[in-house]
């Protein structure tokens, strides 16, 4: 069984819902089970606010957990929150831009917010790109249905926008893989 | 049929929609509020009412008005309207006007934590109007569920004539997934028995029919009939002659129990194990879990779940956990549904309660220590 705990973290405003639905949209598309949960209630305002995300190749008996195998943190608050309390072997990305968090092993820095502002001239669309790196990262979603998710779901305007912010994301992170691959074999 | 990603309060209102529900009276509260925005949204589009109340009272009374006038009506609501609900919702089943409540439940007593999810209205859906009533309390426990039962709510209120009460918890209100939005065949959608004959003196209102539920016509159809808070006899005349009182008593009691076979709960992995997880709503998908995990570490575990909670399916209950020499109830309040499992239990199971305070749900490590510790100790040092 396939199963994959991913926690979207950031201030209340970031869009971390969207990113969320966008996420599970995709799963849904690519015959995946899913669930969402996220902040409700004043938790879901400023400060660290989460959605949770539960993607399966099998029926989802439990959508509560505490410990994601995967944190995307957007502000410092919501890594301070949640950045301590990760399954084992769980992997991290980070906006590079405002948190501080080199000392965890499986944490990935990247500037998400200036990627956006500076390819898309919209800071906004960082939780698209985060999505576009999750993509990757999850080696289950293909980049094709992420990137039709986001366009569907984009608040009215911002289609292509966000579409392209998570072509941009996943670009980005197969580079870093790419590379880290050949260190690999360099190393080896 | 179509295939969308919905969460639970919506998946509710989309439910009441297949069913047919053309009216909708009531008062936001959190966390049911986007029941009423959905309906809101979709009842004045397909011909349906929505109509804002002035508070919970208002609006179960606005519902029975409704519901007497021929609509499929409903309301949706959190623990404290819930409570100001409890006055009409024994009117509802004493003069035996159709309508569906939603209580989405969430921290308490009183105000509590308005935004958190708990089980702590179970007793109240049962008990909490005066007097002595049977009623129906349906216990889903996924997205899709919610949406199934509320199709199904309508089909018991509009059948049985009396309210039925459909409850859930915060989380499953607001977490979305998968759901198959299957629209129901009209003719497996019932509604409330008419009566066979013309209006006229001929007419009983409260004669009932072989399932023990007296016809109902709409309000203008022409019939004469008088609907009251008091007990009464078959032509609707308030009366206080002890045998009068006592057969309608029995007829609103005994007409709700058919549903104990309509309504079956959920048994999983319950044939060898020696502990069963008795769970309900969100926190039987965490026993769910739980018991998975449990035999991988070769704990022979099961999960007994009812679906319906009130009347007490009684007959599967005895017939499905008998053989678990221990029952752990686990549910978010601070023990509940436990005492129906202990009256009912064999006197050789030890049935113990595992409450979860405070807003958040159980979790599968939580249950698995319950069990763990258990099973080391064995259930009767403890």
């Amino acid at each position: 069984m396939w199963k994959k705990e991913i926690r979207l973290a950031g201030s209340g405003g970031q869009g971390l819902g969207l990113a969320a639905t966008v996420l599970a949209s995709a799963a849904l598309q690519a015959g995946l089970y899913v669930t969402t949960l996220q902040s409700y209630g004043p938790e879901a305002r400023g400060g660290a606010s989460r959605s949770d995300v539960t993607l399966s190749d099998q029926d989802i008996a439990n959508p509560w957990f505490s410990r994601p195998a995967l944190l995307l943190a957007l502000n410092q608050k919501s890594w301070a929150k949640f950045g301590g309390n990760l399954a084992e072997g769980a992997l991290a990305v980070v906006d590079s831009n405002w948190v501080e968090a080199h000392e965890y092993p499986g944490v990935l820095a990247l500037p998400l917010e200036q990627m956006a502002k500076a390819e898309l001239r919209e800071k906004i669309a960082a939780n698209m790109v985060a999505v576009g790196v999750i993509g990757v990262l999850l080696d289950r979603l293909p980049l094709a249905i992420l990137a039709e998710a986001a366009y569907l779901k984009a608040p009215k305007g911002f289609e292509r926008i966000n579409k392209a912010a998570v072509e941009l994301g996943w670009h980005v992170m197969e580079q870093i893989k790419g590379g880290v691959e050949r260190e690999h074999i360099g190393g080896a | 049929m179509a295939t969308e990603l919905v969460s639970g309060n919506e998946a509710c209102a989309r439910g009441a929609m297949a069913a047919g529900c053309n009216f909708f009276g009531g008062y936001p509260i959190s966390p049911s509020s986007e029941v009423a925005e959905a309906l809101a949204r979709l009842l004045p589009k397909n011909g349906g009412v929505f109509l804002q109340m002035e508070d919970e009272m208002g609006s179960l009374g606005s519902v029975l008005g409704a519901s007497l006038g021929g609509a499929k009506a409903m309301t949706a609501t959190s623990g404290p309207g819930f409570t100001l609900m409890q006055e009409h919702l024994g009117y509802a089943t004493l003069a035996e006007i159709p309508c569906v409540v939603v209580d989405v439940m969430r921290v308490g007593p009183s105000t509590g934590v308005p935004t958190a999810p708990s089980q702590g209205d179970v007793m109240q859906a049962r008990w909490g109007s005066h007097g002595d009533r049977a009623v129906i309390v349906l216990a889903p426990a996924s997205v899709q569920e919610i949406y199934e039962m509320t199709i199904i709510a309508f089909n018991l209120a509009e059948r049985l004539r009396t309210p039925v009460v459909l409850i859930y918890d915060e989380v499953l209100a607001h977490m979305r997934e998968r759901v198959e939005l299957l629209v129901p065949h009209q003719e497996d959608l019932w509604r409330r028995p008419k009566p066979s004959v013309p209006p006229g003196p001929g007419y009983r209102p409260y004669l009932a029919n072989e399932e023990g539920v007296a016809p109902l016509p709409n309000f203008g159809d022409g019939y004469r009939f008088h609907v009251t808070g008091l007990m009464h006899d078959e032509r609707g005349y308030p009366t206080t002659q002890a045998k009068a009182v006592s057969q309608l008593m029995s007829r609103l009691k005994n007409k709700m129990e058919p549903v104990t076979e309509w309504i079956l709960p959920e048994s999983y992995r319950l044939e060898d194990a020696d502990l069963a997880f008795v769970a309900y709503g969100i926190t039987a998908r965490v026993a769910k879990e739980a018991v998975d995990r449990l035999r991988d570490a070769g704990i022979l575990a099961g999960l007994f779940r009812p679906r319906l909670l009130w009347p007490v399916p009684v007959t599967d209950f005895q017939k499905l956990l008998g053989h678990a020499g221990i029952a752990v109830v686990a549910e978010m309040n601070q023990g509940q549904w436990v005492e129906v499992v202990e009256r009912l239990a064999p006197r050789s199971m030890q049935v113990l309660g595992q409450g979860k305070l405070g807003g958040e749900p159980m979790t599968t490590e939580e249950l698995m220590n319950v069990a763990e510790t258990l099973m080391q100790k064995g259930a009767r040092v403890l």
